[in-house]
């Protein structure tokens, strides 16, 4: 439908119409999911755009697909959905902790995963850090074709993608990992947390870390990997307290944003315990194996 | 455009805009005020229904995502004129104060137990992080929770 019917909200029927959709608004438009965020705009004083386009509803992208090799997550996949498709998978306890974790369970009822990779202005997502430890890739589809980018790229170029550019899907390549999330809200619910770690480590026969990510949320931003971190973990035994004490000696590398919820000093500060309590949830995770 | 929706069982039609809030609709055009409005932010949970018998906040809701879809609210669970197990127990339990939060609460629990009937305390905790009472009566309020999943 075009947007000169003046409806602020199209409900697109299929993902071809989304795109047809989106071009046709250009930077006027945008994709409305899980509608958590866009629809408490009036709370944080902005301005709603002047048209959106609903995509929640799209049956291709709200599946969670498995094979040997990878996972396909639709971009309107809820958290709720996500937990209930992945509880139990291997490598993917990280994950579901994330999507467990966050807002509220009827939220969680709503919110989505490309809503949540997609929102620029929202630092503390759960799911950014637990998607970026497990090296996923999103997919991109535009009126021009469609293409695949990591997860890092999309946080870095979400504010300036093209107009009729939709995320569609997350990507994740199947490993042996084990992976562990940790957050540090306020609240039980409600807040966004201080500070969010994410981790996934692959460990050799020997019990030596043979592969590593760590990825921190809420302390920026927006989410990013900690190679400096990794790499002095990497071929060593995962020992949470080691880990601890290498995230303090390390957590100079961030610089915490400051909000009325928490200052940035605080953000940086309680990382080395997050640290710790990642590689504690990977390692209880191995266990269950 | 109007949008077609199914409220407690029945066709309606709301002439409301596309974004408006459920919430809004329910409460001003249809007159169906157990949902209350208080936070509109997906905080308090007050304003929780069933969407497709799942629990969401409905004041996060644009009306045109609810197009054909199946709404219940508070009002639905007592449609016989009997009130519903969970309602009953909770009466039983002294546990209604001011009553602002408690229409989200019946309908987040109502769909808690579809699924888990035989909770245990800490799961039904759990299951209402998203749900605030300005008068702090949880207590109450979970040791009917507790006691209905003991009868199940």
């Amino acid at each position: 439908m075009p947007a000169s019917t003046g409806e602020r909200l199209y409900v697109a029927t299929s993902l071809a119409d989304a795109v047809a959709a989106l071009a046709d608004r250009g930077p006027a438009g945008a994709p409305l999911a899980g509608a958590t965020w866009i629809m408490r705009a009036p709370i944080r004083r902005e301005e709603l755009r002047s048209s959106y386009v609903g995509i929640g509803g799209i049956a291709e992208l709200r599946s969670v697909e498995m094979t040997d090799d990878e996972i396909h997550i639709g971009a309107c996949v809820t958290h709720a959905d996500l937990i209930a498709a992945l509880a139990g998978v291997e490598g993917c306890d990280g994950l579901v902790a994330a999507a467990g974790g966050a807002a509220n369970p009827a939220v969680r009822q709503m919110a989505t995963v490309g809503g949540n990779l997609c929102t620029s202005d929202f630092p503390a997502s759960d799911l950014s850090p637990a998607l970026l430890c497990l090296d996923a890739s999103v997919e991109l589809r535009t009126p021009s074709g469609q293409e695949r980018v990591p997860l890092g790229r999309l946080l870095d170029i979400r504010r300036t993608l093209e107009p009729g550019t939709l995320v569609t899907g997350v990507v994740i390549a199947r490993k042996p990992v084990q992976t562990g999330h940790s957050r540090l809200p306020l609240r039980k619910a409600g807040d966004y947390p201080v500070a969010i770690v994410s981790m996934a480590v692959a460990l050799g026969s020997d019990g030596l870390i043979e592969d590593i990510k760590v990825a921190v949320g809420s302390v920026e931003a927006s989410a990013r990997r900690w190679p400096q971190l990794e790499a002095q973990l990497l071929g060593h035994p995962l020992d949470p307290a080691k880990a601890y004490e290498l995230a303090k000696a390390g957590v100079g590398v961030f610089a915490g944003r400051e909000s009325v919820e928490a200052p940035g000093w605080y953000r940086v500060q309680v990382l080395p315990t997050l640290v710790r309590r990642a590689a504690q949830a990977a390692l209880a995770a191995r266990q269950q194996r | 455009m109007p949008t077609n929706l199914v409220i407690n069982g029945e066709d309606r039609i709301s002439t409301r805009g596309s974004m408006t809030p459920l919430i809004d609709v329910l409460r001003d055009e249809f007159f169906l005020t157990g949902a209350k409005v208080a936070c509109r932010e997906g905080i308090c949970g007050a304003c929780t229904v069933h969407l497709d018998g799942r629990p969401v906040v409905s004041c996060l809701v644009p009306l045109a995502t609810v197009e054909g879809r199946d709404v219940r609210t508070v009002e639905s669970l007592a449609a016989a004129g009997e009130p519903s197990p969970l309602q009953q127990i909770m009466e039983e339990h002294d546990v209604v104060q001011c009553g602002m939060c408690f229409p989200g609460i019946l309908m987040v629990l109502t769909s808690f137990f579809q699924e888990r009937p035989h909770a245990e305390r800490d799961d039904i905790k759990a299951a209402l992080v998203g749900n605030i009472c300005r008068c702090t009566g949880y207590e109450r309020l979970v040791d009917a929770a507790a006691a209905l999943a003991r009868r199940s």
